[in-house]
């Protein structure tokens, strides 16, 4: 695992920069993910986005499913990939700190 | 280049140029309109084994000592005397001895291989290459032949750390789609020689693609999915899909769970729940208005159809096959139906039935035929036109090579979709959707690429060829794909190469075209935008 420097603070990234230690998050280190990811400065309905995977995550201890995402915000899938041009998954989850999806999705 | 040539170090022993890769039909004959491979960065190469293709699916660490470096060999070579052991092997130990016996190089197998026909045909993912590799390295370190006339036949090898980190990678550019096995003469399953030295590197070294083994099976195991999907979500899940439907039909349907004594389990792919939820939806709905006796699981494990370990650990795959087992006899069902998903109709259907005895060994059948009989026996009323637009099929081929369901889908469109198109080859002679053994969900480092561009490249020409008539993005098309893994793949190649926008192809699964067409939907069932 590599190391590097979100928000001023060095965390623990895998290869595909998701970050490892969701306990560090805050709203700066959302900032520069966000950089990373093409989806900066970020706007209110990239917050709506991250607050939304966030709460559902601290919660489930997993990313919501997609279309819930898009129910419950009310932003449509194109709209998010307009956001967040790697997609809700490695985009939107990224920036939110959570941990890579797994399995078959 | 020869087959000895995979133990001599060389920064790289093939490139992927886009130049060599298959051609694609129209609109793709473009090379403007292709999409290029991401190559690794110099770090990621410094770190993982990257010289056989420059493509990373495993990720095997450089050791950092000579002592590291010999425990690596002797754990291979000791792992790889134990598939020949019958206490150790008793479930694969017979074909795979066949299969590195009986191959007599004739090479009809090779046209068969998705991967080495879109790559343009590159040595090391020829069908017989790897089996050759392994057969080499059997009979000079495990069966001790005699070393001068291994060099006199020519069939010598030198094994080593780089020949051995080389192989494991080699075994994950492999789908297991054992198409080469249908066309073989004499049956020789190099399929299974993937599978096999994915297992010494599992079962016997501890190295397996993070997706299938930590994020697979163990967690899994541990938290009840491979999707992370634990108990409480699961019931969060289920309450969104009721809503959901209600909305989408305009009546509640209540989800059964953990009904005891229900006629039918059904397992569904976890990965429907989070990614397709309309496919559990379709179930659900169709399920209601036939009036089958079902029911879901809330146990851990009981709700994730998955069983990574038939990609590549045997012990792994027991855990979870008993598992599951073990809630269907708890709950006193009849029988267990497997959803759309390929992959666990081999395990659980088949592959299974090595490990399940007893009061374990509960009936377990697809979901298919259950489908196909309420369509085609009008348990329900569908009307055909809702479904008017081009559609084709896709043959997940555990469910249709492996295992011969092959026309209960297709009894299905033809009824109910009055432009149901055939992909050249199809049913049993299908090519993998290139997503097959775990790589559609492989998504790290360019992993992802090279399933998209080398061993899903031959899907999306099928099904660019079948839509050539209608390859405008002004009409829609749907390709019908009834396995979680391979509509993930399918999906990804779509994004890949952008081809919803340049040729206006969806994908998704079987069920939601029998929603789709029944005739007191309000609205359609089937959301185009969800591409």
């Amino acid at each position: 695992m590599a190391k590097t420097t979100l928000g001023g603070i060095e965390i623990e990234v895998d290869e595909d920069g998701f970050i490892q230690e969701p306990e560090k998050w805050n709203k700066e280190v959302a900032e520069d993910l966000s950089k990373l990811e093409q989806a900066f400065p970020m706007g209110e309905d990239h917050w709506k986005i991250v607050n939304y995977l966030r709460d559902y995550y601290l919660k489930y201890e997993i990313a919501p499913p997609i279309r819930m995402l898009v129910k419950q915000t009310g932003i449509d899938l194109k709209t998010i990939y307009q956001l967040f041009p790697g997609g809700p998954a490695k985009g939107a989850c990224k920036v939110a700190g959570l941990p890579k999806p797994t399995g078959c999705v | 280049m020869r087959i000895e040539d995979i133990s001599k170090k060389s920064d790289q022993i093939i490139k992927i140029r886009q130049s060599d890769l298959l051609p694609l039909p129209y609109p793709y004959n473009n090379p403007e309109k292709d999409t290029a491979m991401r190559e690794l960065s110099s770090d990621q190469r410094e770190r993982y084994e990257a010289s056989l293709d420059g493509v990373i699916g495993v990720g095997i660490q450089r050791p950092s000592s000579k002592a590291e470096e010999e425990l690596f060999i002797h754990k291979f070579l000791s792992g790889l005397a134990k598939l020949f052991e019958k206490e150790n092997n008793w479930t694969f130990l017979h074909p795979l001895y066949h299969s590195l016996e009986y191959c007599v190089k004739c090479q009809i197998c090779n046209d068969s291989c998705p991967a080495y026909i879109a790559s343009g045909r590159k040595e090391i993912y020829r069908p017989t290459y790897r089996p050759e590799v392994l057969r080499r390295i059997v009979d000079k370190y495990i069966k001790k032949k005699n070393r001068a006339s291994l060099k006199l036949t020519g069939s010598d090898i030198e094994l080593n750390w780089t020949l051995i980190a080389r192989l494991g990678e080699l075994a994950y550019r492999c789908t297991l789609c054992r198409k080469c096995t249908q066309a073989c003469p004499l049956g020789i399953d190099n399929g299974l020689i993937s599978h096999e030295i994915r297992k010494v590197f599992s079962q016997e070294m501890g190295i397996a693609p993070k997706e299938l083994h930590e994020q697979g099976t163990v967690q899994q195991l541990k938290v009840g999915s491979s999707t992370g999907i634990n108990p409480r979500a699961l019931e969060n899940i289920i309450e969104f899909m009721e809503n959901d439907i209600e909305e989408k039909i305009g009546r509640k349907i209540k989800i059964p769970v953990d009904k005891k004594g229900a006629e039918i389990l059904l397992l569904h792919n976890a990965g429907e729940f989070m990614s397709w939820p309309e496919n559990t939806e379709a179930f659900a709905i169709i399920f209601d208005a036939a009036g089958i006796d079902w029911t879901l699981s809330s146990e851990t494990v009981g709700y994730d159809a998955v069983n990574y370990g038939v990609w590549y650990d045997d012990i792994q795959l027991a855990r979870v096959a008993t598992r599951q087992a073990e809630i269907a006899r708890n709950l006193g069902v009849k029988k267990i139906n497997v959803g759309e998903c390929g992959h666990a109709h081999k395990a659980m259907i088949v592959v299974a039935d090595r490990v399940l005895t007893g009061d374990l060994n509960i009936p377990r059948e697809s979901a298919l035929p259950i489908l196909r009989d309420i369509v085609v026996g009008d348990k329900i009323k569908l009307d055909s036109s809702r479904n008017n637009f081009p559609i084709t099929l896709h043959d997940p081929c555990n469910m249709v090579r492996l295992m011969g369901i092959v026309e209960p889908q297709r009894e299905i469109l033809k009824k109910i979709c009055p432009q149901f198109l055939e992909m050249e080859p199809h049913g049993v002679d299908n090519y993998c959707c290139g997503g097959g053994s775990g790589f559609a969900i492989m998504q790290s480092m360019n992993f992802p690429d090279w399933r998209s561009a080398v061993s899903g490249r031959i899907k999306l020409k099928q099904i660019l060829e079948v839509f050539q008539d209608t390859i405008s993005p002004d009409v829609k098309k749907y390709v019908c794909a009834p396995c979680s893994n391979c509509k993930g793949q399918i999906r990804d190649l779509l994004n890949y190469y952008n081809v919803w926008d340049e040729c206006g192809i969806f994908y998704g699964g079987l069920a939601e075209l029998i929603v789709n067409a029944m005739i007191d939907l309000e609205k359609p069932f089937i959301e185009w935008e969800w591409h």
